[in-house]
């Protein structure tokens, strides 16, 4: 919302500074988004002072003009007669845009060189004379702004209005305000309207055939209409706000819109069947061509303005092309109705069609306002076009928009605010914007807000009345009062703080991606037909298709942040996301969100340093970093499966593990495939972790309790044995586990090799067994026979050999 | 024995002191502290020593032992120090073999960072989902369908009844479906809108504040931010409270901080005016407690919301807000 100063002066005193104005409308809740010097646009234009003129010589009608323009005599070729040596006008300098866009260059008119150009007052926008040269007045000193030689200055206030506010949707609202901030008075427009002679019943009429959606409409008619630009000062108050001027009549319908905030409709009268207004509803499909040319395709619930024969408006939002103001109008119905916003809204939205109209109709115009603002075009129009007015008025009102009346509590309003405001006070903040508020005793207070504050409903809304003309910041600050109660801090939230630490710990940095993905995700992961994850929830209106649907793994966004990584060289990553995935219920149900904690890790597994060997990352890398938050997280009885079957098809198969806790996955850990790498246009290994973390805190084992810590030493034995290719460490370590031999202190691999000389499809496995008792030394007889003892229970179970030798 | 340790301390210390070179000072080393040395045989010799003098002796002889360690120490490292020659040392400029460290992202660390404030007034943390029910998100904070406020907010649709959260306030709704007054939740999460460009993303992370009970009134809220404000930035920061209108809050407002950058001068970032909108902030309107059943003449509340983004662009100096999404690693390494 645009309000130029001098426009906000017709109805109000502003006697402080614009910026301070603009201030103290921002902390009263109407925020100035920006204010400009109006005529910024003249900021080229300067004052010439006419040294010399002589005719032409190749040309009749033109002359070269030297013109004193204060930093230089400036030569320029003119076709203007109303000048004389001596005269001061304005000179447009090269590089200079004019209001009708041409940017005024130097160069040469009939072989004579002309660096600028002499303006008419037209030309400048300053008036409509475009006969002669603007002669400027004879204090205006050469070099100088145009503008400032003219003596004018205007700012424009640019408003970001909240929509509650539809009453600052015009100059008078925005001047209301002014005057409650400033204490001064505001002045109304008079309005005096010529007594017409037919009554205007004996040319037209209105039916409101849906009251709901058209409560009230009213008309005026004005007949004997010339039709004609406007005078200087109406176009010059619409150019104020960023108005295009057009005629007489369609200005007067948009002056007053601005200044009352009441949208107005002018049908060419004679271009309406029968004479006659019919408010209904469109039919379904039915199609309409508003005067922007532009076909409408209508559902039942548009609002519609008829005439005996069709449609000539869609109410609220824009007229149609059949019943527009042409040259030769001579007769103008004025209309000037409330709509239901609901209606308006519904329907601009849904033509994706916002108008000045519709703006303010869906946010609700004043009921009350209505015939004001008629009578204002009416007797304007009149005025400007020297047309006659048909007596009286058509107002069909059929449902009643009721007042309001708000009982306020003192104390109440007190006790919100924190402050501590007398009754007079409240009362004298409420009268200040023309709120009606009546005494009904000490605390209370009956108050009615005046129509145009559609906003104001309930008690709450004048407490907030009160306060913003108090002012927000003088509500003095106080601490809360309340119970101190101790909380326990949840436990996803320690154990979502835990995984991050420990992930950074462990050289990984946290990455956030967005929630939605593209839904080739899933082709790109290789999922299965039936894969869960491919129960995606779609967005209706994505920002583009790559942000189409809510993710289901978090995989694709480690992958695609490794590409975006790759794309800048940086080729060694450890990143991770704790993030939630979204699987699809039902139709119109809220999916299932799931959060995850998954990992990516690619390029060196040590930060590079000076001589140190550069180790290739593998699984047992990555597999690692599990190891480390189970154990972070006292996660019990964690083991990991070689991953088989279809489920994970973007993992390289006998290189990626399920993890479990005893019998429950959590997860799974491993190297991304190949086919997949390319999927993502990655060349470069890559290993990722995928945890369920809802899991996880479940999982998460909390309570420590410590165990003794024996006194005596260890003593250690080792085993290598010759096992089957096939088996697996882990059943080795179990079976030692589950031969429950209490002295047993611990077991660990420390070596694992295959090739010469061990046969083919075998391997050696070398382990570390600690023996320890917590009574006593133990000797290395006693040792000895216990080891040979599991050594040879461990070789029947696995058919092991001990190697030769 | 006294004397004779003394002359042998003195002894050493003297021909330490004629010595200038290294191989000299190794090999009076060795004469006087090496294994067969001159005061090993001391120490041994104590044993001849009458035993009630036997204690004292030693004692002498280890001390007399331990001061020419020192001198034999603080002379090689005087000759090594000295020495124009390569002295075997380390180049301990080289850089040492430091583990890799990964960092938490910013959002993470401003999410982390407010919640503590809040955790130490006693707030709790409430979360919710982000596919949220057109209801929750909308209607009861007191948008119905075909409101203006709608607009304020563009709105990624999954079907006519359900959408991403535009913001986090449908949290309040769910804690309080759920449980009575006294309240006092924070709730952090992702929040999505239909917007993209230097200043916005479509994804991005909001906190909401609620505080519900008896007597909580607008200055209580004030007390809350400025306390706020003042934990993240400093206690020189000064806030203002501007009027200003959200469809479940009444009154309304938003709230500026002094722009931390220039101090209120006027930059760039503060557009020239000196102040930043961080926050909007209001009394909790009667139309929202109405909807889940809270009496609106014994309650009273309070709620507020804040962009993480916006808070961590300013302490950390970006200027991009899709930074945060491009997940550089040399931009994360920073935090």
């Amino acid at each position: 919302m645009k309000v130029s100063l001098s426009w906000l002066q017709d109805y109000v005193t502003v006697d402080v500074d614009v910026v301070e104005l603009a201030e103290a409308l921002t902390m009263a809740g109407l925020e100035v988004d920006a204010l400009s010097d109006r005529y910024a646009y003249l900021d080229g234009v300067v004052a010439g002072r006419l040294v010399e003129i002589t005719p032409h010589p190749d040309a009749d009608t033109l002359s070269v003009c030297k013109v004193d323009v204060g930093a230089g005599v400036k030569s320029i070729v003119c076709g203007a007669s109303n000048i004389k040596k001596g005269d001061l006008v304005p000179v447009a300098l090269p590089g200079t845009q004019l209001p009708s866009g041409d940017t005024i260059e130097a160069g040469r008119i009939r072989g004579r060189v002309s660096e600028g150009m002499l303006c008419s007052e037209a030309e400048l926008t300053l008036g409509t004379d475009r006969s002669g040269i603007l002669v400027l007045p004879e204090s205006s000193v050469p070099g100088r702004g145009v503008a400032a030689a003219l003596g004018l200055s205007d700012t424009v206030i640019e408003f970001d209005l909240t929509p509650n506010r539809s009453d600052c949707l015009s100059v008078i609202g925005i001047a209301r305000e002014v005057a409650a901030i400033l204490g001064v008075p505001l002045n109304y427009p008079e309005v005096k309207l010529p007594s017409g002679e037919t009554p205007i019943e004996e040319f037209a009429s209105v039916t409101i055939e849906v009251p709901d959606h058209c409560p009230r409409y009213a008309a005026r008619l004005v007949t004997e209409v010339h039709i004609a630009p406007s005078p200087f000062w109406l176009r010059d108050r619409l150019n104020s706000v960023g108005l295009r001027a057009i005629n007489n009549v369609v200005d007067v319908t948009n002056f007053v819109l601005m200044e009352t905030g009441q949208p107005l409709h002018a049908f060419d009268f004679d271009r309406l069947a029968e004479h006659r207004i019919v408010v209904r509803t469109a039919k379904e499909g039915q199609i309409f061509t508003t005067l922007d040319g532009t076909e409408r395709n209508l559902t039942d619930e548009a609002l519609m303005i008829c005439d005996g024969k069709g449609p000539v408006a869609l109410a609220g939002i824009m007229g149609g092309l059949e019943s527009e103001i042409e040259d030769d109008t001579t007769r103008v119905l004025i209309e000037s109705a409330y709509f239901n916003p609901i209606t308006i809204r519904r329907t601009a939205k849904r033509l994706g069609l916002s108008t000045e109209s519709s703006h303010r109709f869906e946010r609700g115009v004043d009921p009350e306002g209505i015939v004001r603002a008629l009578d204002r075009a009416a007797q304007l129009m009149v005025q400007m076009g020297g047309g006659k007015l048909a007596a009286g008025v058509i107002d069909v009102y059929p449902r009643p928009i009721p007042e309001r009346v708000i009982e306020l509590s003192v104390d109440r309003t007190n006790r919100l605010l924190g402050t501590g405001l007398s009754r007079d006070a409240i009362i004298s903040h409420l009268e200040s914007i023309e709120f009606e508020v009546e005494v009904l005793d000490e605390d209370r207070l009956k108050v009615a807000p005046p129509t145009c504050r559609v906003d104001i409903e309930r008690p709450e809304d004048l407490m907030e009345e009160v306060a913003r003309l108090s002012g927000y910041n003088k509500i003095p600050t106080t601490q809360p009062v309340s119970h101190v109660v101790a909380k326990e801090q949840e436990k996803r939230l320690r154990v979502r703080d835990l995984l991050r630490h420990v992930l950074a710990g462990c050289g990984f940095s946290e990455i956030v991606t967005y929630s939605f993905i593209g839904e080739d995700a899933c082709d790109r992961l290789l999922l299965a037909d039936n894969d869960p994850r491919r129960r995606m929830v779609s967005i209706v209106n994505p920002l583009t298709e790559e942000l189409g649907v809510m993710r289901t793994s978090l995989l694709p966004g480690l992958l695609t942040t490794m590409f975006r990584n790759s794309t800048q060289r940086n080729e060694n990553l450890r990143i991770f996301e704790l993030g939630r995935i979204f699987l699809k219920t039902g139709h119109d149900e809220l999916p299932e969100e799931v959060e995850m904690i998954s990992g990516l890790w690619t390029g060196a597994k040590h930060n590079s340093t000076w001589n140190v060997q550069e180790e290739k990352l593998g699984f047992y890398d990555i597999k690692g970093i599990v190891d480390t938050l189970c154990a972070a997280l006292n996660i019990p009885h964690v083991s990991f499966r070689a991953l088989k079957g279809p489920g994970h098809p973007y993992l390289r198969p006998g290189h990626a593990a399920e993890v479990y806790s005893g019998k429950k996955s959590v997860g799974t850990v491993g190297e991304v495939t190949g086919q997949v790498l390319h999927n993502f246009e990655l060349k470069q290994p890559a290993y990722c972790l995928d945890l369920n973390f809802e899991e996880v805190v479940c999982l998460c084992f909390e309570e420590i309790r410590a165990k003794p810590i024996s006194r005596f030493p260890a003593t250690a034995r080792d085993i290598a044995l010759i096992v089957d290719d096939a088996v697996e460490a882990q059943s080795v370590l179990d079976f030692i586990e589950g031969l429950g031999q209490e002295l047993i202190d611990g077991v660990e691999i420390f070596d694992v090799y295959k090739g010469s000389p061990i046969p083919a499809r075998k391997k050696s496995m070398a382990l570390r067994l600690t023996y320890r008792s917590f009574e006593r030394n133990l000797t290395d007889s006693e040792v000895n026979s216990i080891h040979a003892a599991v050594t040879q229970k461990t070789l029947r179970q696995f058919k092991a050999e001990l190697p030769a030798g | 024995m006294k004397e004779e340790l003394k002359k042998t301390e003195q002894e050493a210390l003297k021909s330490l002191e004629a010595t200038s070179d290294r191989q000299g000072v190794n090999l009076l080393r060795t004469r006087y502290l090496g294994r067969k040395g001159v005061m090993t045989q001391c120490l041994r010799g104590i044993s001849t020593v009458p035993a009630a003098d036997r204690p004292e002796a030693g004692r002498l002889a280890n001390e007399v032992k331990t001061r020419l360690e020192v001198a034999f120490r603080e002379a090689i490292e005087r000759l090594d120090a000295d020495s124009k020659e390569p002295s075997g040392g380390l180049d301990v400029t080289l850089p040492g073999r430091s583990f890799a460290r990964g960092r938490l992202h910013p959002i993470t660390q401003v999410t982390q960072a407010i919640s503590e404030i809040f955790l130490r007034l006693g707030f709790e943390i409430a979360e919710g989902p982000n596919v949220e029910l057109d209801y929750y998100n909308f209607e009861a904070l007191n948008i119905p369908k075909d409101h203006p406020a709608r607009d304020m907010q563009d709105t990624f649709y999954i079907s006519d009844d359900v959408v991403l959260r535009t913001h986090t306030s449908p949290i309040q709704i769910r804690v309080m479906e759920k449980r009575s007054p006294p309240i006092r939740i924070i709730a952090p999460g992702k929040v999505y809108r239909v917007d993209s460009d230097v200043s916005h993303t479509p994804m991005f992370h909001q906190i909401e504040g609620l505080m519900v009970g008896e007597n909580i009134s607008f200055g209580d809220l004030k007390g809350i931010l400025t306390t706020l404000v003042h934990q993240i930035f400093d206690e020189e920061t000064s806030l203002r409270f501007r009027p200003s209108f959200f469809p479940f809050t009444e009154p309304s407002a938003e709230v500026d901080i002094q722009c931390v950058i220039c101090r209120g001068k006027g930059c760039r970032v503060c557009s020239h005016t000196g102040w930043l909108e961080v926050l909007g902030a209001g009394m909790v309107h009667p139309a929202v407690f109405e909807m889940v059943g809270y009496d609106t003449d014994r309650y009273t509340g309070f709620a507020f919301g804040m962009g993480i983004e916006r808070i961590a662009m300013l302490k950390y100096g970006i200027d991009d807000i899709r930074k945060f999404y491009e997940n550089d690693i040399r931009f994360l390494e920073q935090f």
